[in-house]
């Protein structure tokens, strides 16, 4: 709200300036924040930095810190190195704000290598932030001092801080052209990460990449922007992908877990109650397999306009193809012959799949999930929900992790496109989308822009890499 | 030479500059001349020429001046430092730096600090002890200006001193506490219980324990007040536990007077089952009078995360029966949590005692949460809940029946 001056101000024009703006006790942090917001040039800056010091003899931290943050923002290499000097004669520590418009101003310049021994030195008084050390790393890998890098990255991960994605593009962008087999490892090392992560490299990620990988020297690397066929194939150098299927003990794990975090949880009176649960597991015992679990409920609210029970009828019908069995969860409420649960349909529904009804309060969707597991690994499940607050009650990140492949590989959802009368699903994809290879070919899926704001959506697109 | 001094002052406030250079001066003299000259060109144009500018790294010298013996005796301490007192310090420079940072900060307080798990739990725990610390010194500031007040006021008075004539004596308070607690023991021996659940510690955290307990202390308050008080009993209340802790902090040595049942045991130990009812904002069922001969139960816990169904679990492990307020058909809902806080739903149920009117129970859910009392059929409301989206947000009519539709359940909208 208030304009920075243009040019360097006497003390006494400061001093105006001070009297007439509303609170003069926050002036000079008001005036500062408006430079840094205009950028305005730094000798505007020092002239109030002399007036503060000479009318009060001292100038305190945080107007030291705001002066800071525009010599960063523009880059003022030397008047950053004597802030640091100042700042050390003055206060036995710092803070991470400091610290971090050091580093981020220093990793910038020539003088890059002084950031990192202000990395030391933070690490000294906290945990680093992930910004740190990613200006840490670009600086490193900015000069060609790969190791560096990779030393810091490491560092960075054994404390648990998430890189940026910036940071890892920054890998593949600087590495680009450069030789080195242990310097190839490091990269596919990263590639790897993203597959454990499930993480999506955004478009101009997916480029440096690809041309990282054309620029291996030797290497006869080609990459191609394809999409997977529904069957799960590369167009371009018909690899099958991988299948989501779990392994026997993932596939056990998930199971004991789901059982544990998501139906007991706290206490298993919040979501079922015992009675009910053992009366659902022996009646899954004496009938499964099934091949296709229905979550009655969510699917009776398809279509809006049309009554519940014809919805679920609907789909029933539409999945009941080839013998499959179905299992479909309701709740006890679906039984009473009501204005949108006709009992003659019910009756019929009811010979051609398994119906379990829950009590009203309890939540069919932990069900859902059991029966699913239980069945085994050629099961799939019907909803439209995301689940995304059962996989939130796991409770380590590798568990969530198997939870989301497996829920990518046996969801069916409703087709959103199929406006007709019928009800269409989209079968759960047969191939696993998640960064893969198979020592000569590479297949990394890519979202289009940077920031996608689903997580549950997964990309079409795909990145195909092959050794000639 | 000192008159010729003198002279040469005189001549200098008379400005008459050009004059003195003329007539050869000392060189020192001829530099203050020089200053003035300077200072006379800025007031009539502020452009000044390079040599004239501001020494603009001064402030540099400042800072480095004057504290270089400060630094050899910092040096040789900084690396004896324990842990707490290195904390204390960054604290002192995040304070320096603006951040929410209190003043000052007790050991144990500093020790629950390092102890947050995460860097983002750190700054709310900051956050919190300086708001608090802040609300201390308003409060502290507006008693200091209330006694002056006071003062001033008994001066004046002692000055015009008048015999008050009154038949009454002065109802003290004391006198009035004495009144209440005579209803509340009453209440004691022919009151309708209600029962505050006191098992829910596990699933708090500290402060959500003390939150709780400050809530119970408002509902004992408001309850001891009331024409026709409850007979409050405290069930699974355990001795030493964290819930006693808070009570005893609130209270002090009142903790052992107060006019309450206390017991470990579980209500459904003191009651027979079918007579309780346990309130829960997740119940399906929804409360449609108020019944005199059920005593009703309140989970004492205060869910910031949103939990949703632990009391209701712990209804249904004991086969009670549930209820939830009335407060969609009555209400035509906002914003917030249905959960009402512990004072809220003692007021509530005072007034449903007293006089079984919902609205006017209902008043003391908070005004932000919901637009309106529902007094049309729904379809009416609908239209009205429109115009005020439009009004308040510009919103487009769509999305204003999106919202409704969230707000207002299909089992209303049906009925």
């Amino acid at each position: 709200n208030v304009q920075p001056p243009e040019k360097p101000l006497q003390a006494e024009e400061w001093n105006r300036l001070r009297e007439s703006f509303r609170s003069p006790e926050i002036f000079e942090e008001v005036m500062f924040n408006s430079m840094v917001r205009c950028n305005s040039p730094i000798d505007v800056a020092k002239s109030l930095l002399t007036h503060v010091a000479k009318s009060n003899g001292d100038i305190a931290y945080s107007l030291l810190v705001k002066y800071l943050a525009l010599c960063v923002q523009q880059g003022q290499t030397s008047e950053i190195r004597d802030m640091y000097d100042i700042m050390k004669i003055r206060f036995k520590i710092l803070e991470s704000g400091a610290y971090n418009l050091l580093i981020k101003g220093l990793s910038n310049s020539d003088q890059w290598r002084m950031a990192l021994t202000l990395l030391e030195e933070v690490k000294k008084i906290m945990v680093p932030s992930r910004t740190n050390y990613e200006s840490c790393i670009k600086a490193a890998s900015r000069h060609q001092e790969m190791n560096l890098a990779f030393e810091l990255y490491h560092e960075m991960l054994a404390k648990d801080l998430v890189p940026t994605l910036d940071v890892l593009q920054a890998f593949f962008d600087f590495s680009r052209g450069m030789k080195g087999a242990e310097l190839q490892k490091e990269l596919f090392g990263i590639l790897l990460y993203l597959r454990e992560n499930q993480i999506y490299p955004h478009k101009t990620f997916m480029r440096s990449i690809k041309l990282w990988f054309e620029s291996i020297p030797g290497g006869n690397w080609r990459g191609h922007l394809t999409n997977i066929k529904d069957s799960g194939q590369c167009p371009v150098c018909n690899h099958q992908l991988e299948d989501s299927d779990l392994t026997e003990e993932e596939y056990n794990n998930l199971r004991e877990r789901i059982i544990r975090d998501v139906i007991h949880g706290t206490d298993t009176f919040r979501k079922t109650s015992p009675q009910e649960f053992e009366a659902f597991q022996t009646f899954v015992e004496n009938r499964f397999p099934f091949d296709i679990v229905i979550d009655g409920l969510n699917v009776s609210h398809i279509k809006p306009r049309k009554m519940q029970c014809e919805n679920l009828f609907d789909a029933v019908n539409c999945l009941a193809k080839e013998n499959a069995r179905l299992l479909v969860l309701g709740r006890k409420h679906m039984l009473i012959n009501s204005s949108n649960w006709k009992r003659e349909i019910m009756k019929e529904m009811q010979n051609k799949a398994d119906f379990f009804f829950a009590e009203n309060i309890s939540e069919d969707d932990a069900f859902l999930l059991y029966a699913t597991l239980r069945s085994g690994k050629h099961c799939k499940f019907v909803t439209r929900d995301f689940l995304r607050d059962h996989k939130a009650c796991l409770s380590d990140s590798l568990t969530r992790h198997l939870f989301r492949k497996w829920q990518r590989g046996h969801q069916i959802v409703f087709s959103p496109s199929a406006e007709g009368k019928h009800i269409n699903f989209l079968p759960a994809l047969c191939y696993d989308c998640v960064v893969q290879t198979t020592g000569d070919t590479w297949h990394i899926p890519y979202k289009d822009a940077f920031e996608e704001k689903y997580s549950y959506r997964v990309p079409r697109k795909w990145l195909c890499i092959q050794q000639k | 030479m000192q008159s010729a001094n003198v002279l040469l002052k005189k001549i200098v406030r008379s400005s008459v500059l050009p004059f003195a250079a003329q007539h050869g001066m000392k060189k020192d003299l001829f530099s203050l001349s020089r200053t003035l000259s300077l200072s006379l060109c800025q007031k009539q144009d502020n452009s000044c020429s390079p040599s004239e500018k501001v020494d603009l790294d001064a402030w540099k010298k400042v800072m480095k001046s004057g504290l270089q013996e400060e630094v050899s005796e910092t040096v040789s301490e900084h690396k004896e430092l324990s842990t707490l007192a290195a904390a204390r310090e960054i604290l002192e420079m995040w304070r320096l730096a603006g951040r929410s940072v209190p003043e000052h900060i007790s050991e144990e307080q500093l020790k629950t600090f390092m102890e947050c798990p995460s860097k983002s739990a750190k700054k709310k725990y900051l956050k919190y002890l300086h708001l608090k610390e802040l609300y201390k010194k308003n409060d502290k500031r507006k008693m200091d200006e209330k006694r002056e007040r006071r003062l001033a006021t008994q001066e004046q008075v002692s000055k015009t001193d008048e015999t008050r004539r009154n038949s009454f004596i002065c109802l003290w308070a004391n006198s009035m506490d004495r009144a209440y607690s005579w209803r509340v023991a009453q209440s004691m021996i022919f009151g309708q219980p209600l029962v505050f659940d006191m098992s829910y510690e596990k699933d708090m955290s500290v402060r959500e324990v003390a939150n709780t307990v400050r809530q119970v202390v408002l509902s004992e308050g408001c309850n001891r007040r009331s024409v026709d008080p409850f007979h409050i009993h405290f069930c699974n209340f355990k001795d030493d536990s964290l819930y006693h802790k808070e009570f005893i902090k609130q209270y002090r040595e009142a903790w052992g007077k107060l006019l309450i049942t206390v017991t470990d045991q579980c209500y459904t130990d003191v009651f027979p089952k079918d007579k309780l009812i346990y309130l829960t904002a997740d119940s399906p069922k929804v409360m449609k009078t108020y019944d005199h001969n059920k005593i009703y139960i309140i989970g004492s816990m205060v869910d910031r995360s949103i939990k949703t169904g632990v009391s209701l679990a712990r209804a249904k492990r004991l086969g009670l029966e549930t209820a939830a307020l009335p407060l969609e058909k009555y209400l035509l809902w906002n914003t917030g949590a249905k959960n009402l806080t512990l004072d809220q739903m003692m007021h509530i149920l005072l007034t449903l005692k007293d006089t079984g009117d919902w609205k006017k129970a209902l008043e003391f859910v908070p005004k932000r949460k919901y637009y309106s009392f529902v007094s049309k059929p729904v379809h009416e409301l609908k239209k009205t809940l429109n115009l005020i989206n439009t009004l308040k947000f510009g919103k487009t009519k769509e999305e204003a029946q999106k919202q409704f539709a969230k707000n207002y359940s299909k089992k209303l909208t049906q009925k």
